[in-house]
């Protein structure tokens, strides 16, 4: 649509503004780390940020959700309508790709009524990062260091402007009435050009090969045996899936009041990295080994959901090489599996 | 709820640190006494009942004399519920058993050693059958009133299977580990919301450990933050002597060691 541009100056005013209207979160610091959550002020936000435990996803899938609540006298149960306008402040790339492979997701082969009723309900204000946020990340390996489309703001930090491309008419209503906005000149263009021509050598490539090898590469890795080496290592703490922008499994549970008269079902976060989730009626464990969870998760990220929904499992945030104790990151385990491919074909060869 | 079914509170080896919170489950939750009726509750009454349903068994079971209690209570009542980590794993008590018993006892007892009787630690259901149990140092008094809930549906209460990791990544906290501190998080069994994370605290995995869990690659991770051997196993000891005992053992049994 347009780009604009806002004083940093303006910022304590335009989240008052949209407070008003509607509830803002954004990154805020806690432990060394930063995490999301509700801002009641411009002195809570830091734009500035380098990645935050959990993805903003959890604005459009929460950890846990009710989905139904219910009498137990046969009358008809009620589904739980809680979705709240939303403006999510602050979104890096990565986490808006991420949200773009959850859209599909959740709406291509079965609409999923909670994740679609707080989408529409969602305003999504990303931010262009200048630099890599930690030596984990590898967005640009993954090509989600920066984004066209998908945002309804998109911001640029200038110094002491911000640079705002518009990409939707919600985006554009954000800014309606506030005082020092401007419409981006000649100039402001060019400073935006020089700061995006600057950052992109910062950020280093950690693939060994183009990504859109990815798919291929694995096809041919399922009988590897880095998987085992990895089950040996892996603690099956689920921290990698939890923290990823792109997991989104879940399990369905009821709860009953004490009294028996009444009761709520809910989802929450489930992990393919657990030992019970693939565990059917039976007992029978279909998933056991440690490592062929891991092969399942590496394929989910790199294969079935390009198979499925036509983009990567994989943003490159790095929040679960940050948080895995045992160090096992996509990283290392894609380009492992790379060389040894080359080396595999040649000591079969001799 | 027409007949509400008489339960019963029982205790032994164990500080009632448990109990404690089922007084504190029965002021935050106060239709649990609708739909229970108690006959025996030390912490809270003088009365002793012995026509009960259900046994809530708090402690482990640390001599002979306690065996003839335990199969008393489970012939009498229906259902058997194990009640905190001292019923459910042996608890703190079972630190001793890797320790030799009689000078334990002379180390605590002096000269009066010979008057206690003492063997080692041991849960509950190593000595009756049970039918639930409620795990945690103390027990979560959320997690009592969904047992209770589950045992009147007459269904077996659904405990989670995943490690605390799950709960505190929920929640969203920083790990410790980012925090210079350790956690045995990744192999204690979670229901606690991950509450000592959660409060900057290490997990010591009072709950137990999960199922299949990864001991040997944890061990290595806490050399990594610099623990040594000694304070790696004093973290193991604290509630997991008695599983990781079994576990030893079973390994040996089948030749593994
Ligand atoms: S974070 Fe690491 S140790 Fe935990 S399940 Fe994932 S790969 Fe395994
Ligand atoms: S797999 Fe890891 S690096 Fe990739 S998106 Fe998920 S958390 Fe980020
Ligand atoms: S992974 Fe890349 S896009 Fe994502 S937060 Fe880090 S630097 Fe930004
Ligand atoms: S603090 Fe402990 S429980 Fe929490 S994620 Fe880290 S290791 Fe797991
Ligand atoms: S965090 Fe660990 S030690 Fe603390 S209550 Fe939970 S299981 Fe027990």
């Amino acid at each position: 649509m347009s780009f604009k541009v806002i004083p940093k100056a303006a910022l304590p005013d335009w989240i008052e503004q949209m407070r008003r209207s509607q509830r803002v979160v954004g990154p805020k610091p806690l432990h060394g780390q930063h995490v999301f959550g509700e801002i009641h002020g411009a002195a809570e936000i830091d734009l500035d940020y380098p990645t935050t435990v959990i993805p903003p996803k959890k604005y459009l899938f929460p950890q846990q959700e009710d989905l139904l609540t219910y009498k137990l006298d046969g009358s008809a149960p009620s589904v739980v309508q809680d979705a709240e306008p939303t403006v999510v402040l602050g979104l890096h790339t990565c986490d808006l790709h991420a949200l773009h492979l959850l859209d599909r997701v959740f709406e291509k082969t079965h609409v999923d009524q909670p994740y679609m009723a707080r989408r529409a309900k969602t305003t999504l204000v990303s931010i262009e990062c200048l630099r890599p946020c930690m030596s984990h990340s590898f967005c640009k390996s993954m090509g989600t260091l920066s984004v066209t489309d998908g945002f309804d703001l998109h911001l640029t930090d200038l110094g002491d402007d911000y640079g705002v491309d518009v990409g939707t008419p919600k985006g554009a209503a954000l800014l309606d009435g506030l005082k020092g906005v401007r419409e981006a000149t000649g100039d402001d263009r060019q400073r935006v050009n020089r700061i995006m021509t600057e950052k992109w050598p910062r950020f280093p490539l950690r693939l060994e090969f183009d990504v859109t090898e990815l798919p291929s590469l694995l096809s041919v890795s399922y009988d590897s045996k880095l998987w085992d080496e990895l089950g040996e290592r892996c603690l099956a703490c689920a921290m990698c899936t939890n923290v990823c922008p792109t997991c989104y499994c879940f399990n369905v549970a009821d709860e009953v009041e004490l009294t028996l008269t009444a009761g709520k079902r809910y989802r929450v976060w489930d992990s393919c990295q657990l030992d019970k989730f693939a565990t059917v009626a039976d007992g029978h464990n279909f998933r056991a080994k440690r490592g062929a969870r891991q092969r399942h998760r590496f394929f989910r990220k790199g294969k079935y959901q390009t198979d499925a929904f036509g983009l990567l499992g994989c943003v490159g945030c790095g929040r679960c090489a940050q948080a895995c104790l045992v160090d096992i990151t996509p990283v290392d385990t894609w380009n492992e599996l790379h060389r040894p491919a080359t080396e595999g074909t040649k000591e079969a060869a001799a | 709820m027409a007949v509400r079914p008489k339960v019963a509170f029982f205790e032994f080896t164990s500080c009632e640190g448990c109990q404690l919170t089922v007084v504190d489950s029965l002021q935050t939750h106060p239709e649990l006494l609708e739909a229970v009726e108690i006959v025996r509750f030390r912490e809270a009454m003088s009365e002793k009942g012995d026509d009960y349903l259900i046994a809530f068994i708090e402690g482990s079971c640390t001599r002979p004399s306690d065996e003839p209690h335990l199969k008393a209570i489970r012939e009498r009542a229906g259902v058997v519920v194990a009640l905190g980590a001292c019923a459910h794993l042996g608890g703190v008590n079972a630190i001793r058993n890797r320790q030799e018993l009689s000078e334990l006892r002379r180390y605590v007892y002096g000269d009066k050693a010979e008057w206690y009787e003492t063997y080692p630690a041991r849960p509950i259901s190593a000595v009756i059958p049970v039918d639930a149990t409620i795990p945690g140092c103390p027990i979560d008094r959320e997690e009592f009133i969904r047992v209770v809930k589950a045992v009147l549906q007459g269904r077996a209460p659904q405990l989670p299977d995943y490690p605390v990791c799950v709960e505190c990544k929920l929640k969203e906290n920083v790990c410790l580990y980012l925090r210079g501190k350790t956690c045995l998080g990744p192999i204690a069994l979670a229901g606690c919301d991950a509450i000592c994370p959660t409060y900057g605290d290490s997990c010591e995995a009072c709950r137990g450990l999960i199922p299949n869990p990864n001991i040997e690659s944890l061990k290595n991770v806490l050399a990594e933050h610099g623990l040594s051997v000694e304070q790696t196993m004093a973290k193991m000891t604290m509630f997991l002597t008695y599983q990781t005992m079994e576990s030893e053992a079973a390994a040996h049994g089948n030749g593994k060691r």
